[in-house]
């Protein structure tokens, strides 16, 4: 154990000092702001069509006053989370990656094979730095989030609110230790760094951007912008009796869709932060009740993820130059 | 009775099909600086590659310091301290920080004062505290060895260790490694292809040639059946032909 903590140790020394892992800090936190702009300014145009509506219906006279559009301040991080997503898993990748690919290049892996206990070690206490740091990333996505709801969109922001994003940010730095180990699971197990850096895009390409896309291509709802049942005025439960026809269509849909951790990561966070609809303004019991799979299914994941890294860790001498 | 510090028996490995080392036999006494000398690609590296547990022997078996290299790699690991040829370190980490960190991993808890002590042993003091990617070639030798010695090993494995060094480091570095044997009695392995190093540092030498062992013996045996200046010369290029020890 303590060999694992002297290699983390290092390793943290080592990012703390790398110029990249501070441009991804950095990037991280711009794009959670900036996406926060963007839902406020949205947010604020939808309340001057509002207002300007609602003086037109006043002004005609009439008494029927057209309901608000509501906000859940939350709601504003839908975009922050998306980028978390989706930037989030590149950036653990390329962290990854080079924990372990600096050993090859730089030729220090045979003063580091001669001196450490079990090529496993090395792996684990590398994977340990990176999830300490990655804690420290979501902790900074976290505050930084938060202080962005409350000064740009003008939100007040209470307890309830800062303990679901901390459950968003805990599920965050799952998601990124899943490709934190990954990464250096492939690199490890790669002759060529070339070759591990397009394993690993590939793998990003596919489990964070295609496999959803086809998930949300196959659902009928997305047929038409704004949705199809909205789009022909169908309620929830006439739609629930149509989609009750397609049962078998909609579990390979949803199963294909799952297989994919960014998917299982986006339908937790939008749960806890309410921004999924039907989850607005929902207790957490709710939100667990409707979750709990998904977050059971992102721990094996992850839990696998780990494992195959810390067996990886038995081919450490991969990385040999010669 | 001296033991022995390293031992070789039948030890072959191949590259896939290319063999590199053909049934190497051994034995190397305690106290001794032994010299293996070869041409490139003679099978010194993979030698010591298979020495350190860096490498795994395709056939045969190797002790070192008591412990079998594929039965018990980790004690043979905390026996041993290694330089590799062109040794290179965490460049943004400082002297200091580099040695604290393979002084940990080599099991040393509180290594501070054991770095003091053996950077002033290697002549490498003042500069704990700057960054080894500013060093030069000499510099980092000096650190590499410094690391090397951190854990009193029993037995020191160089590779090739005057390589790209100017003639001043080269003769401080001989200097140090006479005395690290002289002080600590440590055993040490060093490959190199440059015979005026071997005649002024190692004990016992042994030539590689193609993958197999061509002669083994003391450096005054050697240099005695070839009694001339460049003795150990003559001996090199006659184990060219000769047939194997």
């Amino acid at each position: 154990m303590s060999e694992t903590v002297t290699l983390a140790r290092k390793e943290l020394l080592d990012l703390r000092r790398d110029r990249v892992v501070w441009i991804v800090v950095g990037t991280l936190g711009l794009a959670v702001v900036l996406s926060v702009v963007v839902a406020s300014l949205d947010f604020r145009a939808q309340l001057a069509d509002y207002e300007a509506y609602a003086a037109q219906v006043k002004a005609s006279g009439s008494g029927v006053t057209p309901a608000a559009p509501q906000l859940f301040p939350l709601q504003l991080l839908r975009g922050g989370m998306e980028y978390v997503e989706v930037l989030g898993a590149l950036f653990a990748l390329m962290i990854g990656y080079g924990a372990i690919a600096k050993e090859r290049s730089r030729g220090t892996v045979d003063l580091l094979l001669t001196r450490a206990r079990s090529g496993t070690s090395i792996v684990m206490g590398k994977l340990l730095g990176l999830a300490i740091l990655w804690a420290v990333i979501m902790a900074a996505v976290v505050v930084t989030a938060l202080a962005s709801v409350a000064l740009i969109g003008g939100s007040t922001i209470g307890w309830h609110e800062v303990g679901r994003m901390a459950l968003a940010g805990a599920a965050g730095w799952v998601y990124a230790v899943f490709w934190s180990a990954i990464a250096v699971a492939v690199t490890t197990l790669t002759r060529n760094s070339t070759a591990a850096l397009l394993t690993l895009l590939v793998l990003w390409l596919v489990i964070v951007l295609v496999i959803p896309q086809i998930g949300d291509t196959m659902d009928p709802d997305n047929q038409v912008p704004g949705g199809l049942f909205k789009a022909l005025a169908i309620a929830k439960p006439d739609e629930h009796a149509v989609l009750h026809h397609f049962a078998t269509y909609e579990s390979l849909r949803n199963g294909l869709e799952v297989s994919s951790l960014s998917k299982l990561y986006e339908r937790f966070t939008f749960a806890t932060l309410g921004i999924k609809d039907i989850y607005n303004g929902q207790s957490l019991a709710v939100v667990w009740d409707g979750t709990f799979r998904y977050v059971i299914g992102a721990l094996t994941l992850t839990g696998a993820a780990l494992t195959f890294a810390a067996a990886s860790g038995r081919r450490i001498h991969t990385l040999r130059r010669s | 009775m001296t033991s022995t510090a390293i031992a070789l028996d039948r030890v072959t490995h191949r590259y896939g099909t290319r063999p590199a080392l053909v049934d190497l036999t051994l034995d190397i006494p305690e106290g001794e600086i032994f010299g293996l000398l070869g041409h490139n690609g003679a099978g010194k590296t993979t030698t010591v590659g298979i020495l350190t547990t860096l490498l795994q022997a395709s056939a045969g078996d190797a002790v070192v310091a008591g412990h079998d290299v594929r039965t018990a790699a980790r004690d043979v690991r905390a026996s041993l301290g290694y330089l590799p040829e062109n040794v290179t370190f965490y460049n943004d980490l400082t002297t200091m920080e580099n040695l604290v960190f393979f002084a940990r991993l080599s099991g040393l808890r509180r290594p501070e004062a054991r770095i003091g002590e053996v950077l002033e042993f290697v002549g490498f003091t003042g500069h704990d505290h700057e960054r080894v990617g500013t060093f030069s070639k000499g510099m980092r030798q000096r650190v590499g060895l410094a690391q090397a010695l951190l854990h009193r090993p029993a037995v020191l494995f160089l590779d090739e260790p005057t390589s790209g060094l100017d003639p001043e480091g080269v003769r401080a570095l001989r200097e140090l490694i006479l005395r690290v044997n002289a002080e600590h009695g440590t055993t040490i392995f060093m490959n190199t292809h440059l015979l005026s190093e071997v005649t002024k540092t190692c004990t016992s030498i042994g030539i590689l040639r193609s993958g197999r062992l061509v002669h083994h013996g003391t450096l005054a045996d050697t240099v005695g059946a070839f009694p001339t200046e460049d003795a150990l010369e003559r001996a090199y290029f006659a184990s060219a032909t000769d047939a194997p020890a």
